[in-house]
């Protein structure tokens, strides 16, 4: 093998060379855009429940209240009791867990949904600290109360007065901008969890419809072992019966409809399709060089070349036009990649997620989850798609070259 | 005759059922030039090709240089070809992507040596052939009379103990082909370059040492 004819042949044949690099570069950037488009959507989907700290949401749904008077539960989310909530932590793959309870309270002049939260557990809603817009965040055991900014506006509330909720009242010591918080489990006041389940445990059409202690919840929170997320789902359902609601990722992947969404075998189809498609065209390009080159082949011969020697002479040649394609296909991949990072996504909320009385202002309204959409492609891949174009190349030199070397060079030189 | 270099014993070649050349016998002495003649199509590419090793006789065998060539695979034939033997074809098969110079040094490719050596001795050879200032075109390029040249420094650049040429001047115009045959001539006359040439002209052929005729496959003087 010798490097500079090999430079010699692909940069003075640069007609074939270039269609070469386009047509296996294409096959290329398509494998590399298929698959990090679908990273992409796989990693917008975790979005909603990335911003809560958490990777599983569990609620069970129970009956809607008979009467909305005082505090109830939405239907979307009845008790989670404290044993349930023990058997959870204690599951395989459960990193964290945090814990919530949302109420839909209806008293004489004011309907609102209220949160309660634990103030620091960094699963959960306690990321509402970081969208407080006036005032400041709940302080550990006092208590006290945060109110929606678009709410509290609306109703003329500011940051030091106090607001009665369910006959108890609560100083206001902040205001959390719901515009940038995120859009599961939102509310119009939050309270610290113990108020919020005292509430609850107080009211007597909650306790009618679902029974409440103090220690239960409505709405779990889990971080998980990512690679036990759909293991974990499983479990959860069967530990908390079949109608239980457990939103992981592939649920908003789901609800996200696309065809990276729909299923993963898509893309895979697809990039089986892109490397049949790069695999073909650096067969044909090297099938028709080495047809074109019969002749020379045969000069080679005739001057002392061997197989082994031609072989490889082909085999490299192919070798660095597939790196070359390789590498101008991961360019193409990447100028897309930055292209479609513009593109923005947005994920629906179930209303189940974040329920709010269809009768409240912005109740019936649809949630999304907006974003720009996450294309980068990850090392691995770029490695990958490098590679692999070379090992077609090297495949591809090594068959066809392996064959014609076989030619006599009286075969092609007997015809002057 | 000095000692023989080339020896054809009773060659016969059959392609199907098509006998091209039938015991035909050859031999060439150290030094000497020697062409081959007849009309088209009775055989002498064929017969050339047998004695130099690049095509297998049906029939017969070859020695260069003391070596019985078709004991041997087709590689150890490839490497033997390298080290003894060189080439001049009709129709140049200059490499179209390779230089003169890098034309020239094709048989020392494969040989583990450095670019510089190749070069070295490609420039030599293209010196001798006046083609000193055509070092770096492309056969494109190039003149029939000068792709020859650069065709015969290639046949040249291993010291081969034996140059066949196929129709050196086929393709190439009277005035050319004679500054061809000239050159080839003072290689043989100047060098000790030994030499069998085809050629259909016989007037060409009277040049050499010894003319041998073909007709219908065989030799018959």
């Amino acid at each position: 093998m010798n490097i500079n004819y090999v430079f010699q042949e692909l940069t003075r044949r640069r007609k074939r060379t270039v269609m070469a690099v386009i047509g296996l570069s294409i096959g290329i950037a398509l494998l590399v855009i298929l698959n990090a488009l679908s990273l992409a959507y796989h990693e917008a989907a975790r979005a909603p429940l990335k911003e809560i700290g958490a990777d599983i949401t569990v609620q069970r749904p129970g009956n809607v209240p008979e009467d909305m008077a005082g505090a109830v539960f939405p239907c979307s989310a009845v008790t989670i009791t404290r044993d349930e909530i023990a058997k959870v932590g204690k599951m395989p793959g459960v990193k964290g867990m945090g814990t919530a309870v949302l109420l839909w309270v209806f008293d004489a002049n004011r309907a609102w949904t209220v949160l309660g939260i634990e103030g620091d557990n960094p699963v959960g809603p306690s990321i509402l600290k970081n969208f407080v817009s006036e005032g400041r965040y709940l302080a550990a055991g006092k208590t006290e109360a945060l109110v929606e900014a678009a709410f509290a506006r609306q109703f003329g509330i500011r940051t030091g007065d106090s607001v009665s909720v369910a006959g108890r009242s609560f100083p206001v010591v902040g205001l959390v901008d719901a515009s940038h918080a995120p859009k599961i489990a939102v509310a119009n006041l939050y309270l610290p969890l113990p108020e919020a389940q005292a509430i609850a445990a107080a009211s007597k059409p909650l306790q009618s419809v679902s029974p409440f202690a103090m220690g239960d919840v409505n709405l779990l929170f889990i971080r998980a072992d990512q690679d036990k997320i759909t293991s974990l789902a499983s479990a959860l359902k069967e530990l908390m019966g079949p109608k239980t609601a457990v939103a992981t990722p592939d649920s908003f992947l789901k609800l996200l409809g696309s065809f990276f969404a729909v299923s993963d075998k898509f893309t895979l189809i697809a990039s089986i399709i892109a490397i049949l498609i790069a695999i073909l065209i650096a067969f044909k390009t090297m099938a028709g060089n080495v047809a074109e080159r019969m002749r020379e082949i045969g000069v080679l011969k005739a001057v002392g070349w061997t197989r082994r020697n031609v072989t490889l002479q082909l085999l490299t040649e192919s070798v660095v036009q597939c790196l070359v394609a390789g590498i101008v296909g991961l360019a193409v991949a990447y100028a897309a990649a930055f292209a479609l990072g513009f593109m923005t996504v947005s994920i629906p909320i179930p209303w189940e997620m974040s329920p709010t009385p269809h009768f409240l202002p912005g109740g019936g309204a649809p949630v999304f989850k907006t974003l720009r959409l996450p294309v980068h492609i990850p090392v691995s891949l770029a490695l990958f798609a490098v590679t692999l174009s070379t090992v077609i190349g090297g495949l591809t030199g090594a068959l066809l070259g392996s064959r014609i070397s076989k030619i006599k060079p009286s075969e092609v030189l007997r015809h002057e | 005759m000095s000692e023989a270099i080339l020896v054809g014993d009773n060659l016969t070649k059959t392609f199907d059922k098509l006998t091209v050349v039938k015991e035909a016998s050859l031999t060439v002495g150290e030094g000497e030039f020697v062409s081959l003649v007849g009309k088209s199509g009775c055989g002498k590419t064929t017969f050339l090709s047998l004695l130099s090793g690049l095509e297998r006789p049906t029939l017969g065998s070859v020695t260069i240089a003391g070596k019985e060539l078709f004991c041997s695979s087709e590689d150890d034939l490839a490497l033997f070809r390298r080290e003894n033997v060189g080439f001049i074809f009709q129709s140049f098969n200059l490499i179209p992507t390779l230089s003169a110079w890098e034309n020239v040094a094709l048989p020392l490719f494969p040989v583990q040596m450095t670019e510089a050596e190749r070069h070295r001795r490609a420039l030599e050879l293209l010196d001798r052939m006046e083609l000193g200032h055509r070092v770096k075109h492309l056969p494109a390029t190039l003149s029939g009379g000068e792709k020859q040249r650069v065709a015969i420094a290639r046949a040249l650049i291993n010291n081969p103990k034996i140059v066949f040429a196929d129709e050196p001047t086929g393709n190439l115009d009277t005035a050319t082909g004679e500054a061809i045959m000239t050159i080839l001539n003072r290689l043989h006359r100047e060098a000790g370059m030994t030499l069998l040439m085809v050629t259909h002209d016989t007037e060409l052929a009277k040049t050499a040492d010894r003319v041998v005729r073909m007709q219908d496959g065989e030799v018959i003087s």
